[in-house]
């Protein structure tokens, strides 16, 4: 029957689509419709996403692709990296557009057999981008964690973290340092009971800093060069898979000519 | 107290502490004793440094007895600093592995947890835990950043055995009764939470 060869192709189409977030296919035979009663046919978000982003030189991205690769930079890096609010909200967009897609088809009692397979492996797709979502937000919230303090006496990295995330860290420096207070501080000397000590001979500084010398695999989405601390400079070929420490390649990571993995 | 104790003994007692808990992944009770101790021999300390310094107030450099006392006072401080970070740290590693939730970890019948706690650190948690819920209301209408990120989703659903009772859930399709022993296929999303918090299990 052509039901299924053209159940077949969406399938395939929503496939290749998927790499981009999910999305559901219109109806077969209905979508003339609804476009003519102009009644909000869903309409094809991975074309709009990718209007709204600017276009590179570098190899072609979907939005998902693009965070995915943010979240794995993220997860590599030492330091927190510029937080990509832009491309985040249009994919949590995209999300919520989804999922109220889906919650409509699926109270739709003439939604076939067959669409409902496809609600189902477009729910699927909504969970799996979630969860790089989340695994991506949680990562930044922990390094903001450990680095509380360094960051708000740090005015250049508050540039790279959204309004939220600057919150949470004054948030959190703030609880720390009243937690050392309590169980500690308060009952010591007063000339003890600060936490801006300058530290003596081998002592780590009281404030955590990220290890940005630490060595990561650096992989070249095109040509480019990479700085040492030293001065030296080193050539990375397109595709290139490159161990340097982190200092040297962290331009390199904002501006996407290298990716981390 | 014996008076032939090291400067910093205790200091390193309290970090043996923190180096054990590492090391077998328990958290400790909460060594009210060890800490108490360690802030007498800080007071201590310092009254041995001004002492000191009056007494030498004439002589052109500081005695070096100056130095070391010193040099004790900010070791044991970093020491107790680096005793109660690791605590938090513990804590807050156990509060996102329970899915961000308080109850499991301070409720009394939980018995294990809260009893090893100093009390600073119940309000700690607690603080903690609105700081968190603060920025997760930034996300709420998309999706909830406390969910487990330990293994990506292959299916909706997912079969689950109940352990412990846990009364009627609302699901995105109707509420369920959840008593021991049942068995149901649920969408995973809805009870993710469940099966990190130990009601229920994964056939």
């Amino acid at each position: 029957m052509s039901g299924v060869a053209q159940w077949e192709a969406e399938f395939n189409q929503s496939n290749s689509n998927a790499a981009s977030g999910p999305s559901i296919p219109r109806r077969a035979g209905q979508s003339a419709l609804f476009d003519q009663e102009d009644d909000e046919p869903m309409p094809d978000v991975n074309v709009q996403l990718q209007l709204q982003e600017p276009e590179e030189p570098l190899p072609d991205e979907t939005p998902l692709e693009q965070l995915t690769r943010h979240w794995m930079n993220e997860r590599h890096a030492p330091d927190i990296l510029p937080a990509q609010d832009v491309l985040l909200s249009s994919l949590l967009d995209h999300i919520r557009r989804q999922s109220d897609t889906i919650q409509l088809l699926r109270g739709d009692p003439s939604t076939s057999e067959e669409e409902h397979i496809r609600i189902m492996l477009a729910q699927t797709e909504v969970e799996r981008v979630k969860f790089i979502v989340r695994s991506y937000v949680r990562t930044r919230l922990f390094k903001i964690e450990n680095y509380a303090r360094y960051i708000i006496q740090n005015e250049q990295v508050q540039t790279r973290i959204t309004t939220a995330e600057r919150d949470y860290a004054s948030r959190h420096a703030h609880l720390i340092d009243r937690h050392f207070y309590a169980s500690v501080l308060q009952s010591l000397p007063e000339s003890q009971a600060g936490l801006d000590d300058i530290p003596h001979f081998i002592m780590p500084p009281m404030v955590t800093e990220p290890d940005t010398t630490r060595a990561v695999f650096a992989h070249a989405r095109r040509k480019t060069v990479a700085r040492t601390l030293e001065g030296k400079t080193i050539d990375l070929d397109k595709g290139s898979l490159t161990l340097l420490s982190f200092a040297a390649v962290a331009d390199l990571v904002a501006n996407g000519d290298v990716e981390l993995v | 107290m014996s008076e032939t104790r090291q400067y910093g003994e205790l200091g390193t007692q309290l970090i043996m502490e923190s180096r054990r808990s590492t090391q077998t992944d328990t958290l400790l009770k909460y060594n009210d004793s060890l800490v108490r101790s360690i802030i007498r021999e800080q007071r201590d300390l310092e009254k041995a440094a001004v002492a000191l310094v009056l007494a030498s107030a004439d002589a052109p450099s500081p005695p070096p007895a100056l130095m070391i006392i010193q040099t004790a006072i900010a070791r044991n401080k970093r020491c107790l600093l680096a005793y109660h970070n690791h605590r938090i740290s513990f804590l807050c590693t156990l509060y996102w592995s329970l899915g961000a939730s308080l109850p499991p970890l301070l409720s009394a019948e939980s018995t294990s947890i809260r009893a090893k706690l100093s009390p600073h650190e119940v309000d700690y948690l607690r603080s903690y835990h609105g700081s968190v819920m603060t920025f997760r209301a930034e996300f709420s209408q998309e999706l909830d950043i406390t969910a487990s990120i330990v293994q990506p989703p292959k299916d909706l659903h997912v079969l689950v055995h109940v352990v412990r009772d846990c009364g009627v859930i609302q699901t995105e399709s109707g509420s369920i009764d959840f008593r021991k022993g049942h068995r149901s296929m649920v969408r995973r999303s809805d009870i993710e939470h469940l099966i990190v918090q130990g009601y229920l299990e994964e056939v």
